[in-house]
């Protein structure tokens, strides 16, 4: 410990600080995980990245860039399908989260047994990656859009649940009582009271989503569920040229869609 | 006579008009959305049969398996996959979070000033742009099929998000400690160590604790094309519709983000 003595004679210690015992806890804990990462030098061939590049960006054998751009129109039908499945998964996911989200708000049922066990069930719900819904929703209706709808449904559903009731509790709650008050009933009470509270909010969150799923289904995609992912996937293997065209198109998909929810979402605030 | 709240009633916008050609357009787009050529509504009169047959692999769960013990090698265990992954999406999260920093001074307005800070930001938005799955898509083949790939993919991708909640952590921070630093004739290297770091050293901690979160879900799927983790043995088993070691592979996932959610939560509110 530094010890310095001030002018008027006190003498003053230094705190320790805590950040170094964090510090030291972080680097045990790279240590420790180092060893798991388990990779051989010798794999390691960085000129094959710009090989790899190359290759997803320039037209492959005989194409020429002709055919390299009338390849991106070609991926209008999955471009939908991705559209598609985010934009349905998204609006049910979020229809189906509004009844429990209110379950799980603490301040509308003020039930214990009611929210603790629907917090905990959401909870396991969004533990589970976005692509193990889709594995599990090809098994049930087979490889298309509709596993992908069906996977982002249970995905937005986990999220907006938890966003929503989050949102819930954090509203005024004095007109909810004044309604309550004069006699409306729980729903009443909610509908003109919590309704035009979290509106906004909501839409504002749905937005949010959809721009997620978009980006998620890449991919879900892979797993058979539908849209641009699934091009990706099944030209990885001889057609690298076609790849990286479908990379660029979701690239300008995404950013196109993030761009738009920046400024609907901005429009609301 | 109209009584007065009548008459306030009468006033009311009618929005019903509006919200009944919403829904209207809503319900008619997800009609749409359901009516591609690739769904077969058939399927679903299986839909009891996969359930049982879901139900009976996720009832067996194979504990050797889980533990890496018995028949099996520890190192295919799922017990030695899970750490692996949490390996890849903690080193993964540190990358980022250095790589970050950097980019987070790049774009904060206070720092570099309006004009390069858009440069900055404009850098971040096209990192995030590239899911993590086709950037390990890429990076496979320069550092081939092993976890070290998974580490990098994430940690490319974390810089993206990480280096604009940074650059915001920046921009919000209060500014007076560095005027009062200069005043008693702080040099840059002291003004970054007493009035910069202590204030954003909590801030950057929490959110990448935050983006630790997230990069463990991530991780999980980034095996699929080999990037190391759970993913590899996940895709396989749901190749083979093998639904005892899909099972083992889900309690497993469930139990480690549920642990690192708890953990990153409790270590976040004692730093905020």
């Amino acid at each position: 410990m530094a010890k310095f003595t001030i002018t008027n004679g006190k003498t003053v210690t230094k705190p320790f600080n805590k950040i170094w015992i964090i510090l030291a806890i972080v680097i045990v804990l790279l240590i420790i995980f180092w060893q798991f990462i388990k990779f051989n030098p010798e794999f390691i061939a960085l000129d094959q990245l710009g090989i790899i590049l190359k290759k997803m960006f320039t037209p492959k054998g005989t194409r020429t860039w002709g055919d390299y751009f009338k390849y991106m129109l070609r991926l209008k039908e999955p471009l939908l399908d991705t559209l598609q499945m985010s934009f349905a998964g998204s609006i049910l996911g979020s229809a189906l989260a509004i009844p429990v989200a209110i379950l799980a708000a603490r301040n509308i049922f003020k039930k214990k047994f009611i929210y603790v066990p629907i917090r905990f069930l959401m909870n396991l719900i969004r533990t589970i990656p976005a692509m193990i819904l889709a594995l599990i929703s090809v098994f049930f209706v087979g490889i298309g859009v509709l596993s992908g709808i069906l996977a982002i449904t249970l995905f937005t559903f986990g999220i907006m649940a938890k966003m929503l009731y989050e949102v819930i509790e954090t509203v005024d709650m004095n007109p909810f009582e004044a309604l309550e008050s004069t006699g409306a009933n729980k729903t009443q009470a909610f509908r003109y009271a919590v309704m035009p509270q979290i509106l906004p909010v909501f839409v504002s969150y749905l937005i949010y989503v959809f721009e997620m799923n978009v980006r998620a289904s890449a991919i879900l995609g892979y797993v058979g569920a539908g849209g641009i992912g699934t091009v990706i996937k099944d030209n990885i293997l001889y057609n690298y040229d076609r790849v990286g065209a479908s990379v660029i198109v979701m690239l300008v998909l995404i950013l196109v869609v993030q761009f738009l929810s920046n400024f609907l979402r901005s429009k609301l605030q | 006579m109209m009584s007065r709240s009548e008459q306030a009633l009468k006033k009311k916008p009618k929005t019903w008009i509006v919200n009944l050609i919403f829904t209207a357009a809503m319900i008619v787009a997800i009609v749409i959305s359901f009516s591609g050529s690739t769904i077969n509504w058939r399927r679903f009169t299986t839909i009891g049969i996969s359930l049982r047959v879901m139900w009976e692999g996720l009832s067996q769960i194979n504990v050797d398996f889980l533990l890496g013990i018995g028949i099996y090698h520890f190192q295919e265990g799922i017990l030695y996959l899970t750490l692996e992954t949490l390996a890849i999406a903690f080193i993964g999260t540190f990358l980022g979070a250095i790589l970050a920093i950097p980019f987070s001074f790049l774009s904060s307005a206070t720092i570099v000033g309006k004009h390069i800070s858009k440069i900055g930001t404009a850098i971040l938005v096209l990192i995030r742009v590239f899911p993590e799955i086709i950037l390990a898509l890429i990076l496979v083949k320069g550092f081939g099929i092993n976890a070290l790939t998974g580490v990098l993919a994430i940690g490319l991708h974390s810089v993206g998000m990480l280096g604009r909640l940074f650059s915001e952590a920046i921009d919000n921070m209060d500014k007076s400690p560095l005027e009062a630093l200069d005043a008693v004739g702080a040099n840059t290297w002291q003004k970054i160590r007493y009035g910069i770091l202590p204030q954003i050293i909590p801030d950057l901690s929490s959110i990448a604790l935050y983006r630790l979160d997230i990069n463990v879900r991530s991780a999980t799927v980034l095996g699929i094309i080999g990037a190391g983790g759970l993913g590899a043995t996940m895709i396989l088993a749901a190749e083979n519709w093998n639904w005892s070691v899909l099972g083992t592979i889900m309690v497993a996932i469930i139990v480690m983000v549920l642990t690192v959610d708890a953990i990153s939560s409790y270590l976040r509110g004692k730093l905020v």
